[in-house]
This record gives structure tokens, sequence and C-alpha cells, in this order.
């Protein structure tokens, strides 16, 4: 298991490199630049800030200097933000991403499973089709129309909790935004969690140990529950990746300082620094998670190992 | 659906099995009816209603629901008539979810599948691709192809296939990781049956139940993204909507016309309830062990 | 001559200091008016501000802040007028020679005085062009010599700026500007701290680092979420500054921004959403606010494409479009329609408009019809029309196109695109009918002349007019207003009637303001408010 791990931290490098090299394409591809604004920019000051930032080399060259930087933990200066670094950014963008999204990660694991298996245990039943259509309000009304009916609700109409902002990690800021993403998350968990409980229930060996005579509980938690776990596994990882770095309307509905303004603001301004930072970032974060999961794999399905 | 285990009942095709499985399902068969008569409503409907979906009215700006006047479901900030737009925007909206979904969820099952049956080195290789793909940014994919290939609708199918594919590809080589070891698999490598059809006639169909709940989970969120690209000017232009657009635009105008929100919202949520009830209930039908 | 020149000089400082009794310095609470005890705000700036470096800054929401940290030689009060700021007179000496004296008691925040050379030295650093600004020309070009440094030709230290001692600064200007004391009054014309700047190079503008001699220090700057400010003792007027912290929040939309008036967090929205402001000015009577801006909203033609070069053309889309419609309907927000260049309570030239702006609508589309058969262009001719995504200019495309269609039977094909998209296409002439807007930098027609002259950046329309360009040379070089208005006058006179652009709607700021922040006035026509102006009535 320890030179597996090894193994794919090592592929990782090569991984991220090719990422910075494709996010690299793509940002010169896309029209506008970092200094397109309203008032045109005098040809010689445009001179100066292109030589500032070495955007008049060519590309191949750009692109060296930015692995040089990255390796010695200098992710730049950012061309939207320009008084604070890509690194001074993303250490006050990332505690509360994770923050949010880690908490609403946890929160939909744990009612998504539950709701799936309640579903799946009592297939076809009223208790199946209720849990479900509760479950999937996250997925079928869109986040946009939620988070503000979350808003009018608790905020405006209750006045129980504030309608938007940060402070400092106080916990009135947290429940709005952590229910908003959590809703959204629950509705994929719950649904594969179903399925993928239903073919196990069906599976050769649980009905081996329900002809046994083995009680119900016993089946569920000791023999179907780990192999069902398997395909939510494998969800939860882009899923966790995508609340903590993605969550951009939940960011914008409550207005959080976090990674997914950032990533959106960066590409609209062709911040190049800005959005290679973060680009290195949700590698980092993806191959970390991606191999996270793969291992559990290995401990959920002895089939599955190698 | 065949598979080397044992045949159930002589003379019964599985597929009849299959059929009355399924309509025992009474909520998977009242969404498949849904979903018929939402998508004919959608096709047919424009032409049966007297307003053309881009006709402004600047004297009949924001009326509500009537059904005194012609305007049926009202009438937007522009004067237009929202029934229309509704049923007009249900076709992009139908005719987007279903073909990103089918090519995404098409591409992912054979790249997963393949990936987890071979293992080994071609699988990480494939599965780093995965990982790339994941990293990079979808809004500068989807620029750039705007960009590089011009404004076509189909554009907006191929940029969200682009980074949907890879959630279904990751599903697909973990239970293919799982069955590649079970014994009707090893016995048809024993009996000398080429790689490829292993994969494609023994794999796949037993993965079919999860992907299929996972397509439907993967239908709303592609109608979603066509409204984020679209706002973004990469998918559809005004005037022609989509329900994605609508409910965007409707959100705003909560406080003072809800209608507008309200009417694309309930389509839009029936609609993909129905997606998942029938998708659930299909896996249920499909499913061989389900007895 | 010495005799005239004493009597000139006393004549022009008793009109200043008569002029300086009337004017307020700092937040004047009328009378009868009880305060709250908490003398604390919060209000949106619209975005997170792109930088605090005064040379350096470009939007809106950056000057707000800069106004608060740093103040210049005048400034801009709450009902926008000019008060004096650092420097407490200013005289023009000749046609083209300015002199500031400035308060002994101007002081840094560290205590350090604010001297001529802070201003100096900011002025050459704002025009250099190796430190990158934006704003370099717009300022720059105003003062002797600023061209050639901005372009650079010269070295800075050629700046017509100087020093003559160390509360007097002499300013030479390029041109005859008559309107240079609101000039000044710019956040990018701050003084700044030559010290501060070079010992902490990029990092000088942190919270506990900027070293700014305004009503204003910088407390704690968290991006994309709040910034505040607290009260600078050491500041000369501090005794009239009510409030003593402000909070600028970074919320870009409208919809939250107003949630967060709703539910108390927010005192002052940035502005509100489209489609809202009837609904708003019924919910909430008492906090709405509404001020037209010197700011325009037109359409650019550019004029040497295909469709776009006949001027009879051009003509005849401005006239068939229905202002009034637009302002009252579409856009139902108090603004104004507009027939001219020159928007109502610009300085420098005179509102003016088409005489056809009267007519009614038919006799005007007739009249389009006409003109568009002579053109030789024929009913179901298509072209694109490009605009940056937002609700408010798809509403506003949206009305145009259905205008063009139903009254002339053209065909617009509507394209949104990104922002930076959209800039680059107008900049490089690749579109056909963009969408276009501009807010005045300073309160002078030229700010919107540069618009349509003719080796202007900011004229997209790609249209020149020879003889107007001459007429706006003359005008520029004349120091009796009159004359100079006269000129002006005439050359966007003949300009607009070669029809290079569609003006469309004079601005409004419609925004949501609690009752009981005191000060807010809606003659601010450049919505510049100092906190140091407003106070917190007692609810």
């Amino acid at each position: 298991m320890f030179a597996y791990t090894f193994r794919r931290l090592l592929i990782a490098i090569p991984t991220l490199l090719v990422v910075i090299g494709v996010v690299y394409i793509l940002l010169f591809s896309a029209p506008g630049g970092p200094f397109d604004a309203e008032r045109v920019v005098p040809e010689a000051i445009q001179a100066q800030l292109m030589a500032k930032y070495h955007l008049d080399q060519p590309y191949w060259r750009q692109y060296l200097l930015y692995i040089a930087q990255l390796l010695q933990g200098d992710l730049g200066v950012s061309y939207r933000y320009a008084d604070w670094s890509v690194n001074e950014l993303v250490a006050s963008a990332l505690p509360v991403s994770l923050t949010i999204g880690g908490l609403a990660i946890a929160l939909s694991l744990v009612i998504g499973v539950l709701l799936g298996a309640l579903a799946a245990l009592y297939r076809n039943s009223w208790m199946d089709y209720t849990v479900m259509a509760l479950g999937s309000v996250g997925s079928v009304v869109p986040s946009f129309v939620l988070g503000p009916l979350l808003v009018l609700a608790f905020a405006i109409g209750l006045d129980w909790l504030p309608s938007g902002g940060w402070d400092d990690f106080s916990w009135q800021f947290m429940v709005l935004p952590v229910s908003l993403l959590t809703l959204i998350n629950v509705s994929t968990l719950a649904r594969i969690m179903r399925a993928s409980m239903v073919e196990v229930m069906n599976s050769n060996y649980i009905r081996t140990a329900r002809a046994k005579g083995l009680p119900m509980h016993l089946i569920v938690f000791r023999h179907a529950l780990r192999p069902a776990l398997l395909p939510v596994v494998t969800i939860m990882g882009p899923l966790a990746v995508s609340s903590i770095t993605s969550a951009l309307v939940t960011e914008s509905i409550f207005s959080l300082p976090g990674l997914g303004i950032l990533v959106v603001n960066g590409a609209a301004n062709r911040d190049y620094t800005l959005v290679l930072g973060l680009v290195v970032l949700i590698t980092a974060l993806v191959v970390l998670v991606n191999l996270c999961v793969d291992l559990m794999y290995a401990f959920l399905d002895p089939r599955s190992r190698a | 659906m065949h598979s080397l285990t044992p045949a159930a009942e002589p003379e019964r095709s599985p597929w009849r099995d299959a059929l009355q499985r399924f309509r025992r399902n009474k909520a998977a068969v009242t969404s498949l009816v849904f979903l018929i008569f939402v998508t004919a409503l959608c096709i047919i409907g424009p032409w049966l209603l007297p307003h053309a979906y881009d006709s402004t009215d600047w004297d009949a700006l924001k009326l509500a629901p009537s059904l005194t006047n012609s305007h049926f479901g009202g009438t937007d900030e522009s004067g237009r008539d929202l029934l229309v737009r509704c049923l007009v925007g249900g076709r992009i909206s139908l005719m987007v979810g279903i073909l990103t979904t089918l090519t995404s969820i098409a591409l992912g099952v054979v790249w997963g599948a393949t990936a987890g049956y071979l293992g080994g080195a071609v699988d990480q290789v494939m599965m780093r691709i995965v990982d790339i793909m994941y990293a990079v940014p979808y809004l500068l994919i989807a620029i750039l192809l705007v960009t590089v290939l011009g404004r076509d609708f189909y554009l907006v199918v191929l940029a969200i296939t682009a980074f949907s594919w890879m959630d279904t590809a990751r599903l697909v080589r973990g239970q293919t990781l799982s069955l590649r070891k079970m014994e009707f698999v090893e016995a048809a490598r024993a009996m000398g049956v080429s790689t490829p059809r292993i994969v494609f006639e023994h794999i796949v169909p037993n993965l079919m139940g999860l992907v299929l709940v996972y397509a439907t989970v993967t239908v709303p969120g592609v109608i979603l993204t066509e409204s984020v690209l679209s706002f973004l000017g990469l998918g559809i232009q005004e005037p022609m909507t989509s329900w994605g657009v609508l409910i965007h635009d409707g959100a705003q105008m909560l406080d003072s016309a809800a209608w507008l929100l309200i009417l694309p919202a309930l389509m839009l949520s029936l609609t993909l309830y129905s997606f998942n009830y029938l998708g659930d209930g299909l896996r249920d039908a499909l499913d061989p062990k389900d007895r | 001559m010495h005799t005239l020149q004493h009597t000139l000089r006393a004549a022009s400082f008793c009109g200043l200091l008569a002029w300086l009794a009337s004017s307020s310095l700092a937040a004047i609470v009328p009378a009868g008016v009880q305060l709250h005890p908490e003398q604390s705000l919060v209000r949106n700036n619209g975005s997170e501000p792109e930088t605090l470096d005064p040379s350096l800054i470009e939007s809106v929401g950056a000057a707000n802040l800069i106004r608060d940290l740093f103040e210049g030689l005048t400034a801009s009060n709450a009902q926008g007028q000019i008060v004096p700021g650092v420097a407490e007179t200013w005289r023009q000496v000749d046609p083209l020679t300015w002199t500031f004296q400035l308060r002994p008691q101007a002081k840094w925040q560290n205590g350090d005085p604010v001297t001529a050379q802070d201003f100096v030295y900011a002025f050459r650093r704002l025009v250099d062009p190796k430190t990158g600004s934006k704003y370099a020309r717009t300022f720059g070009d105003f003062f002797f010599n600023g061209k050639e440094v901005s372009t650079g030709q010269k070295p800075p230290q050629e700046l017509g700026v100087r020093a003559i001692d160390k509360t007097t600064l002499e300013i030479k200007t390029s041109h005859p500007v008559k309107f240079l004391p609101e000039l000044v009054s710019n956040p990018n014309l701050s003084p700044l701290h030559a010290k501060s700047i070079e010992q902490l190079g990029r990092e000088w503008t942190k919270p506990g680092k900027l070293m700014g001699n305004g009503a204003y220090t910088l407390q704690s700057w968290q991006v994309n979420s709040k910034i505040v400010l607290a009260k600078n003792p050491v500041y000369w007027d501090a005794d009239q500054v009510k409030i003593h912290r402000v909070t600028y929040l970074s919320v870009e939309d409208g919809h939250v921004d107003v949630k967060l008036f709703e539910s108390g967090q927010n005192d002052w929205v940035y502005m509100l959403p489209p489609g809202t402001y009837a609904s708003y000015l019924k919910k909430y009577p008492k906090d709405i606010r509404n001020t037209p801006l010197l700011a325009l909203r037109y359409y650019d033609f550019q004029t040497q494409s295909p469709f776009f070069k006949d001027v009879r053309v051009r003509q005849a889309l401005s006239m068939v479009l229905d202002r009034d419609i637009l302002a009252q309907k579409v856009t139902a927000d108090g603004q104004q329609p507009a027939y001219g260049l020159i928007v109502k309570g610009l300085q420098g030239a005179d509102p003016l408009g088409y005489e056809w702006a009267n007519w009614p609508m038919t006799k005007k589309v007739e009249t389009a019809k006409a003109l568009l058969a002579q053109a030789g262009v024929q009913p179901g001719a298509k072209f694109t029309f490009s605009y940056n995504t937002s609700e408010y200019h798809k509403k506003m495309a949206i009305f145009a196109a259905s205008e063009w269609k139903t009254k002339l039977g053209l065909t617009v094909e509507l394209e949104a695109m990104e922002f930076k998209v959209l800039i680059k296409k107008r900049h490089d002439g690749q579109f056909e009918m963009a969408r276009d807007g501009w807010n005045s930098d300073y309160n002078d027609a030229t700010s919107f002349v540069a618009l349509v002259k003719c080796d202007s950046d900011q004229n997209h329309s790609r249209h020149c007019n020879p003889v107007a360009e001459q007429l706006i040379q003359k005008g520029l070089k004349e120091n009796d207003q009159a004359q100079r208005k006269a000129a002006l006058n005439e050359a966007i006179r003949l300009i607009m009637n070669d029809y290079p652009i569609i003006p469309l709607l004079q601005y409004s700021l419609p925004r949501l303001v609690k009752s009981y922040v005191g000060g807010y006035n809606t003659d601010n026509q450049m919505d510049r408010f100092r906190t140091q102006d407003l106070y917190i009535v007692k609810h």
C-alpha cells in the first residue's frame, strides 16, 4: 500500500505539469488580456506592464519561468487583485471554502447514505418515494433559486440568521451556506446509495445470509453496507473537490470570500497567475482526494485489490 | 441482457420480465407518461398557442397569468408570452439534457470500463487524464471552444460533455474493478472470449443499473450548466431561451412577478423528478438479479 | 503694475474667502438632529477594489475608499461641490499657471506634515509610464508635458508641477483648464508619502502599513469580504468627522446586496438590480434614492463597416428608437432620454439634442424609412448587435431589436459575450453595432468629447470629422469660458449630425440608503461621497 501511494504521489508531478500546460494554452487562447479595460491603456504603459509581468516573452519561456517560480513556492502576483500575491489570496480563501465545503460534504454523506439506504430497504413503498422526493430537492430546484429562498425564509422572514457575509468563522454565517450545499449534494449521494444498496441486497451472498436466517440489522451493517458504499465513495471524490473549489453560486449568494469567486473572477479578468495558482491547488486536491478514494476501494471491497 | 448465470424459467424472455417489473413500479410508469406528455407539449404546443416566443409587447409588461386574455402564463418584462417561452425553452433543455447526457455517459462508460478492466499502467494513465480534466476549470474550456469553433448550438452539447464524462468514468472503473474478479468473467476468460467482448457483453450490462441512475443524476446538472454558459454568451442567444435561462431570469423577479419563476421552475422540477423515478424504475426492472 | 497686481490679488482672495465661508467642510449636522450613539456605517462598494494605490485605481469602488483614506488638494463634498482639501486657497495666476496654498495643519497618519513635494511626487508617479497607471493620460494630458511624459518622450521631472516651498504648489497646464480645482479633487491625484512607498514597495497598501492623510485609516482588509476603516485622530478636521468606523462590502450581485440591506447588515446598497426600482419605491419609500449621473448610455456604430457606412442608415436607426418607452417602460428606473452627447449637469457644453427629438413617432418612422430607401437598404437586411452579458443590457437590446424590426423591418442578431471580449471587439473595430456607456472622470465636456474626437482611444465608432476637430482644438486653447463653450457646442453639433453613436439615456443611480444615514444628497451627480460628510441619525 505504501509503495502504491508513493507511486501515485510521484505521478502527481507530471499530472500537474500537464494541467498547467493545458490551462496556459486555454488562458492565452481566450480573447482579451488582463489589461484590456474600458479606458484604453496608452501604448508606452502597455509595454511597461507587459514587460513587468513577462508577457512579452514567448510562451514556452513564460511557462518555464512559472514552473521555476512554482518550485520556490511562489505563485506570483495577481492582476485583478493587484496588491495581493496569489499565495495570500489562496491562503485567505482556502480556510473559508474548506470549512463550508467540508462541513457540507460530511453532513451530506451521513444524510445521503441514510436516505438512500432507507429508500433501498423499503423499495417501491411510499417510504421509498417520499424519501427520494425529499432528498432530490437539491438537484431539482436550482441552487440560485433554493439559496435566495432559504435567505427569504430564515434571514429576512424569521430573522434567525444573517442573510450573508462572513465574520471570522462565527457559526451564524455558516448555517445557511452549509445547508444549501448539503441539500445539493445529498440528492446525488442518496440516489447513488439507493441504487447501489438495491444491487447489493439482491446479490447472492446477501441472499444466502438471509436464507441462513441472519437478522436484518446484522446483514445491513456487517455485510451490505461496505460494498454498497463503494460507488458512493467514488462519487464523493469529485463532489468533495467541487464543493470546496466550485461552490460559486453558494459563495455569491451568501457573499463568502472563498475559492469559487476567485476562480471565476480570475478567468473573467484573464488573471493568468491567479487562475494558474488556483489550478495548482485544485490539481493537488484532486490528486489527493482520488488517491484516498482508490485506497478506500481496497478497504471496502477486497475483490478489487489488484 | 444475457449472462452466464442459469436461465430463470424456460420460455420467458428477459425483456418481458423487465417490462412486467417496470409496470409494477407505479412511480416509474407515471413518470414515463409525464415525460412523453411534456415532450409532446413542448414540440407541438408552440404551434397551437397564439403568440410567438419572441414577440414583444411593450404595453403588456409583466402581466400575471390569467384565463381572460391570451396570455395564460402571463408575460415577462418585455411583454413576451411566458407559456410559449416555457415550451420553446423546454425543447432546448430537453434536447441539451438528453443529448449531452447520452454522449457523456457513453464516453464515460467506455473510458471507465476499459481502464478498470485492463488495469495496470493503462488504468493509471487513463485515470490521470481524468484527474487532469477535473483540475482544469470548465469555464476556460467553454470560452476556448466558443472562440475556436464559433457559436453553434451543438457546441453547448460538446462543451458540457467535455467536463461531465469524468464522474461516470470513475464510477464505472470502480465497479469494473469489483466485477472483473467475479466468476462469470473468469469463466468467459477461460473460454477464450476476447477482451472487448468481455467488457461490452459481460461487464457493461452489469453496470447499467448504476449507470442509468447516474444518468438521471446528470440531467439536471447539464440543464443548469447550459443556462450558466448561455448567460456568459457561450450557449443559446436571445431571443431563444431555455428552462435554465427562464429560471435564472425569473429568480430576479421573485418580488414583483413570481410567475416568471414558478412556471418554468415547476416544469423543470417535475421533469427532473420524472427522470429520477424513471431511472430508478429502469434500474430495478433491468436488474437480472431482481426476482 | 504693482498696484494692479495687489488689487487683483486682494480681489481674488476676498472672493475666495467669501466663497470659503459659504461652503461646508466635513459633516455639518442640521440643528435639532439627534445623533445615534453608535456612529458606524456599513456600505456596499459594488466590487472588490483592484488596488488601494491611488496612482493605479480604476474603479468607482476603489475611488470611494481612496477618498476616505487620502485627501487631495481639493475635495468633493456631499452636495458634489468642490471644497478645500489639503489646499486652503488657490488661484489661477495666468491662463496656464495655478498656485495652491497648502494648510500647515495637514498631516500624514504618522504625524509628518503634508508638503507640496508630496504632491509633486504623486503627480509624477501617476504620469510615469513605469508606474503603469491606466489613468496616466486621462489626467496627465492636462499638465504641461503630461502627454510627453506618459508616452515616454520626456522624463517625469519635466512634468509641469513644482513645489515653490513646503506649502506652495505650482501647476502648469498644457492648455487653459478653468476646472483644474475640480480636476485635482480626483482620488488619482492624491498626495503620496514617498518614504513609505520606497521602503515598503508592493506591501505599502496593506492594513497597518498604508500611509494616508485622509479622515480614515485602513484598519482591516479581507479580500472579497469587507474593508474596515477607522477614524484618523490626526486628521486636521477630525473634530468634524462624526462617523468613527465605516465598513465597505464587496458584493457584486444586486439582489444579494438588497437582501443584506433587508436583514439589517447593510446601510447602503450600491445599485438596485434592474427592473426592481418600481417595487422598492413602493416598499421602502423613505430609503429609496435616485440621482441622475454625469454618464451616458449609448450604442456605437462601426462607421467603417459595410452596413453602417452610410450616414442615412445611422440616422434612420437613431430616429425610430423610442427613448420614452425605453426610459419609462423598459428600464423604468428614473433615467432620462438622451438625444445628444452632453448630459444634464455637465459643465463646459450645453445638453443639446437633435431637432427631430420632439417629432411624433409616425413622422420619425416615415422619415427614417425614406432615408433607408435612399441608402438602398431593403427590409429583411441583417446586422449584428454586440453586448456584454447583463440583465440590463439584455433588456435594452431586446427592445432596440424589436423597434428596428417592427418599424424598419430590419433583422438584428443579438450577440452576448463576456465583458473582456466586448472590450476587445470594440477596440479592434470588430463589430457592427455595440453597446457602450461612459461615466465622466471629471466634470467637464471634454470627458465626453473624447468619445467622438478624431484620434481618441475611446472613439469606438472610428468616425472623424476634421472640421469639428479644428473647432475642438480652438476651443481648448480658449481661456474665455463662453468662447470655449460656443466652440465645443458647435463641434459637437457637427459631429452628432454625422450620427457616429446613438445616445440613449442619461444614467441614473437608483439605490437604497437607510433613512438614518444623514448627509446623503441627490445633487451629487458624480456619486462621490466622503464618509466624513455623513452622520448617523438617532433611530
